[in-house]
């Protein structure tokens, strides 16, 4: 009934076939529905209905002052955003703060994974220090940061000083470059843990035998993790930076609890601007932006997954 | 390795499952008569969470026919959490109304208006002129109680401004810059002013702009001048910015351009910072730090070129929700709370206090209290004004005039600009 | 397993992995730090590297004034709760979209990812009305079924992507041998993907531990409340309570640890277990 047996050798290149399609049996369109069911209904209640219904405030005059009247107002609030200067403000901020975080996450997770893939002694120690920063929420690191950044009496300025590197205080959050740099520290210290725990758990899915047989065949170290390797765990690859950029565009945790978008509201993501709006009790805009957002991160989607499978086939 | 695996699953699970699963319900009412009052807070800390429920144990035992349950969600998430229990319209009897949130709740139509309830009762006329004020609004209605008010002082440090050379705390804010000045010397880590750059910025801002506009404020609206203009189109406004952009340059530190709340009370109380403007809660925080009671002390608000100033209050209470199935009870527990409670409340929680009797106490006459003693017994020199707390884009307000300012600090706005952009802000937002 | 790693890479890899631990654990230190200190010391100027005396003050306001404990169990109670049944549901729906083609898998597969692009308040609304017509609102198994959904997306993505790397022939073997789709999967496939659902287990679980809007909104009794509520409590509108939200941290820091340092056993230990017995 099902194709495409794979041989030990034709592995190597497993995560590159294009998965043969395979004509449906009434039991197999069962087993799909089956095993998707309980995800499905859990989502579709717990979160689709909550949001399509909460989804109409984005199209009308939703504002806490008075949420008796609320008339439709149809684009109106995505037109009130748009025109706002902060608007593209934000939005190239956003950019800058998914690329400035989510390249160093990756690499220093990746060397982190690579680095841990072996057995040595306190292995297990490591691993567990390691990770601890991502079982803290992002509000309290940002709080954390914020006062270890604190220019007169934080500690990082006191340990660069005494390591003579500086010689006078940086002015870190009161400097809009210096401060989006420090929650890109932040949030690159925060990050890693996720990347370095699971491309772990996928290079510990990469038989040995796949490397053993690289290495017969000659290839070297690097040959065999570029050529090997990675194309075997491509496929979390690729879905750990997607659902990454998704989750960091989205993360405005630690920029708001550090600068609140300030100085002068220069550290401002889509989504810290987002935040100002409820906390104002606009609400449809907020909702708009929220739209606006969700709209961006979708094509990003569809255009990176198309870009993939495209490269994939190839 | 992989039975482990399971057997460690399935306890986990079974646990799990268990807990969560008894955990439901509990919310069932007794059946005998007695009542179970909601009772919500919005500005949370764990000290005044302890108070509250101190007060509250004393209340039930004065009245066995009622019980209060507390919420106490964290403050940066009270208000949200409060919204959807209100709209929800079930789960709150009691809740704290503050000056800033009874014109949307009382809009939404939230909120029971206890003017009938307040009518003969003995409570009142104890209150403050400025608490009745709160009390019973334009319109006559009563949406809350405030139990306490805010407003600015100067807390200073006695040591530091006796070493620099001067007799006494600064009275103006021409000589707070001077000193300030002069006490700054980052080399020894040493600052004059712990400004405040970040969040809610403005309260400071206008605090000068409204003392060196005194003479001529509408007192009813103080972000107002007599003849109908905004305060930010004065000479005077322009004279006062410059003099606090100078306080930033020479007397105060470079980061406080993104100071908030904890910074700026943390620079003082770490004593690198000899002076903060603050409101009074800053007092029980102090008297928690390493600072000694002859390091420090509280001075009025700081005057003008005219020797006045302006005393604008900030203030929150408690108030009784519209859909409440026991708002009898509940505006008893409102009514008590104002009463003689409230001086309790008020000491422990550095408010200035609502009763008229309160002004008596020795607490209130001593030590860091004695300002406000002195800015109430003065009214001719410190103000009383109102803010227009209530108006519907209050926070965007804040938001932008926070922006602005670090705009001006950075050297990216002109003092002149800021004040023009803050005019047009106020006279559309009037206009509508 | 012969090691042939060349000397200058080993000296890499333990210079590396050292200079990254010594920036992960220093802001750790510094919660740690400040936790033993008293409260008139904690905003000390110039910096102070190590207390000028230890003080447990903080760690033991925090089980006299609060019950920490209950929150503790509370947060351990919901997380694992909701994390597992959250991966088990996502072992399957996962599954689906790893090995099968069928036209509306890009429609599923989109629909779980824009759940993570919606920002929460946007549903609250509707939520906490849907929770107080079921009578969930304060009830720590509404919040499990919330966190449940809340998890489920992220879960079938990335369990998706580790069933991508299993090639299909393992269970393929199986099912000739006679064996069910879903003993297959069990026997098989589970044990080879172990380190992935286990990773996936703890982000799950990590996930709903740091969970505070939902958390705040939807539960109102002291005793119910969980952890990121309680350490949210000490940040008023102000003062940071330096002191007690340190201490409250360190406690909050260490059970995941723990859990880490077991887990890293099993991420570790999966592939030798499903090669010899696959």
């Amino acid at each position: 009934m099902m194709a495409t047996p794979h041989k030990a050798s034709r592995a190597i290149a497993a995560s590159n076939r294009p998965r043969a399609h395979r004509p449906f049996t009434g039991r197999t369109a069962w087993t799909i529905v089956g095993f998707l069911a309980p995800a499905f209904l859990f989502v579709a209640i717990f979160t689709y209905y909550p949001l399509l219904v909460g989804g109409r405030m984005a199209f009308h005059q939703w504002s806490l002052w008075n949420l008796n009247e609320t008339p439709f107002v149809g684009l109106g609030n995505f037109r009130t955003l748009i025109v706002d200067p902060l608007f593209t403000h934000t939005m190239l901020n956003s950019a800058l703060w998914v690329i400035g975080s989510l390249i160093p996450q990756f690499v220093i997770g990746f060397l982190i994974a690579l680095g841990l893939r072996k057995k040595f002694r306190f292995r297990g120690l490591y691993q567990a220090v390691v990770f601890y920063p991502w079982a803290v929420s992002g509000f309290l690191i940002g709080i954390l940061f914020r006062w270890m950044f604190n220019s007169e009496f934080g500690v990082v300025n006191d340990l660069l000083m005494r390591t003579g590197i500086v010689d006078t205080p940086v002015p870190w959050l009161a400097n809009p470059k210096l401060a989006f740099l420090a929650v890109i520290i932040a949030n690159v210290w925060y990050g890693v843990a996720f990347f370095a725990i699971m491309i772990l758990a996928a290079l510990q899915s990469v038989p040995d035998e796949l490397r053993e047989a690289a290495a017969i065949d000659g290839a070297g170290r690097y040959r065999t993790l570029f050529q090997v390797v990675i194309p075997t765990i491509r496929s979390t690859l690729v879905l750990t930076v997607l659902l990454r950029v998704i989750w960091i565009f989205n993360f405005p945790d630690i920029i708001f609890a550090m600068t609140s978008g300030g100085p002068g509201n220069q550290t401002h993501i889509a989504t810290t601007w987002m935040i100002q709006f409820t906390q104002q009790g606009q609400y449809g805009l907020a909702s708009a932006l929220g739209f606006i957002v969700v709209g961006v991160l979708t094509v990003f989607t569809g255009i990176y997954l198309a870009l993939l499978s495209r490269e994939g086939k190839s | 390795m992989r039975k482990q695996f399971s057997a460690v699953l399935a306890a986990v699970s079974a646990v799990a499952l268990a807990v969560s699963g008894c955990a439901g319900g509990g919310q069932a009412n007794s059946d005998t008569g007695q009542v179970t009052l909601q009772m919500v807070e919005s500005l949370t800390n764990p000290a005044r969470t302890e108070l509250i429920k101190g007060l509250l144990k004393d209340f039930e035992s004065e009245h066995p026919d009622i019980k209060v349950e507390l919420i106490s969600p964290p403050t940066e998430q009270a208000d949200q959490k409060l919204q959807q229990m209100l709209q929800s319209g079930a789960g709150v009897d009691v809740l704290e109304v503050r000056d800033l949130t009874v014109g949307p709740f009382s809009n939404n139509g939230w909120l029971y208006d206890m003017a009938a309830d307040l009518k003969g009762w003995n409570g009142m006329d104890q209150l403050t002129d400025q608490a009745q004020q709160f009390t019973v609004n334009a319109e006559g209605k009563s949406y809350f109680i405030p139990y306490g008010f805010y407003g600015l002082s100067l807390f200073y440090r006695t040591d530091l401004v006796k070493e620099a050379g001067f007799d006494g705390p600064p009275t103006t804010w021409e000589e707070l810059v001077e000193q300030a000045a002069k006490i700054q010397d980052p080399a020894k880590n040493r600052y004059g002013y712990a400004f405040r750059g970040g969040p809610n910025s403005a309260g400071q801002v206008m605090s000068i702009l409204e003392a060196y506009n005194a003479d001529n404020l509408d007192e009813s609206n103080a972000y107002k001048v007599k003849d109908g203009s905004t305060i930010f189109t004065t000479p005077e406004s322009q004279t006062a910015l410059d003099k606090y952009i100078e306080l930033f340059r020479t007397g105060s530190p470079e980061s406080s351009v993104s100071w908030g709340y904890p910074e700026m009370v943390q620079a003082f109380t770490n004593g690198s910072t000899a002076f903060l403007l603050q409101d009074p809660e800053v007092i029980a925080t102090v008297n928690d730090s390493s600072l000694t009671a002859e390091q420090w002390n509280v001075a009025p608000n700081l005057l003008g070129p005219t020797g006045k100033a302006a005393w604008p209050m900030a203030t929150a209470g408690w108030g009784v929700t519209s859909f409440s199935k026991h708002q009898k009870e509940a505006v008893e527990l409102v009514k008590w709370l104002s009463g003689e409670p409230s001086t309790k409340f008020a000491k422990d929680n550095s408010l200035v206090p609502i009763l008229k009797a309160a002004g008596e106490d020795e607490f209130f006459k001593t030590g860091p209290w004695a300002a406000y003693v002195e800015m109430t017994s003065s009214p001719d020199k410190w103000i009383s004004v109102e803010e227009p707390r209530g108006v519907a884009w209050w926070t965007e307000w804040m938001q932008r005039s926070e922006a602005d300012l670090q705009k001006v600090l950075l050297g990216q706005m002109t003092t002149a600009d800021m004040l023009k952009g803050w005019d047009q802000f106020w006279t559309e937002k009037w206009q509508g | 397993m012969i090691d042939r790693t060349p000397n200058y890479l080993r000296f890499l890899k333990v210079f590396g992995l050292g200079l990254w631990m010594l920036i992960t654990l220093f802001p750790l230190y510094w919660i740690l730090l400040t936790s033993f200190k008293r409260p008139d010391q904690i905003a000390e100027y110039p910096v102070r590297y190590w207390p000028r005396e230890f003080s447990l003050d903080n760690y033991a306001s925090l089980f006299q004034k609060a019950d920490f404990a209950q929150y503790m169990l509370n947060s351990l109670t919901v997380a694992s709760g909701a994390a597992l049944v959250a991966t088990s549901i996502a072992l399957l729906s996962g599954y689906v979209l790893s090995r099968f083609t069928f036209r509306s898998k890009g429609a599923v597969m989109i629909a779980f990812l824009v759940t993570q692009m919606i920002p929460a308040f946007i549903a609250l609304g509707p939520l906490y009305q849907m929770f107080t017509t079921l009578g969930l609102v304060d009830s720590r198994f509404g919040l499990v079924l919330i966190y449940i959904a809340m998890t489920i997306p992220f879960s079938s993505i990335m369990l998706r992507g580790f069933f991508d790397n299993v090639p299909d022939s393992l269970e393929e073997a199986a099912m000739v041998d006679g064996l069910t789709r879903m003993s297959a999967l069990w026997r098989v496939i589970v044990p080879v993907m172990l380190p992935g659902i286990i990773a996936t287990f703890i982000f799950n679980f990590v996930n709903v531990w740091n969970e505070l809007f939902l958390s705040v909104t939807l539960i109102n009794s002291d005793a119910k409340k969980t952890i990121p509520t309680a350490l949210n409590g000490f940040i008023s509108s102000f003062n940071i309570e330096w002191g007690p939200m340190s201490a409250a941290a360190v406690l909050t820091i260490l059970p995941t640890m723990v859990l880490f340092a077991f887990a890293s056993r099993w991420i570790v230990a999966g592939l030798t277990q499903g090669a010899t017995k696959g």
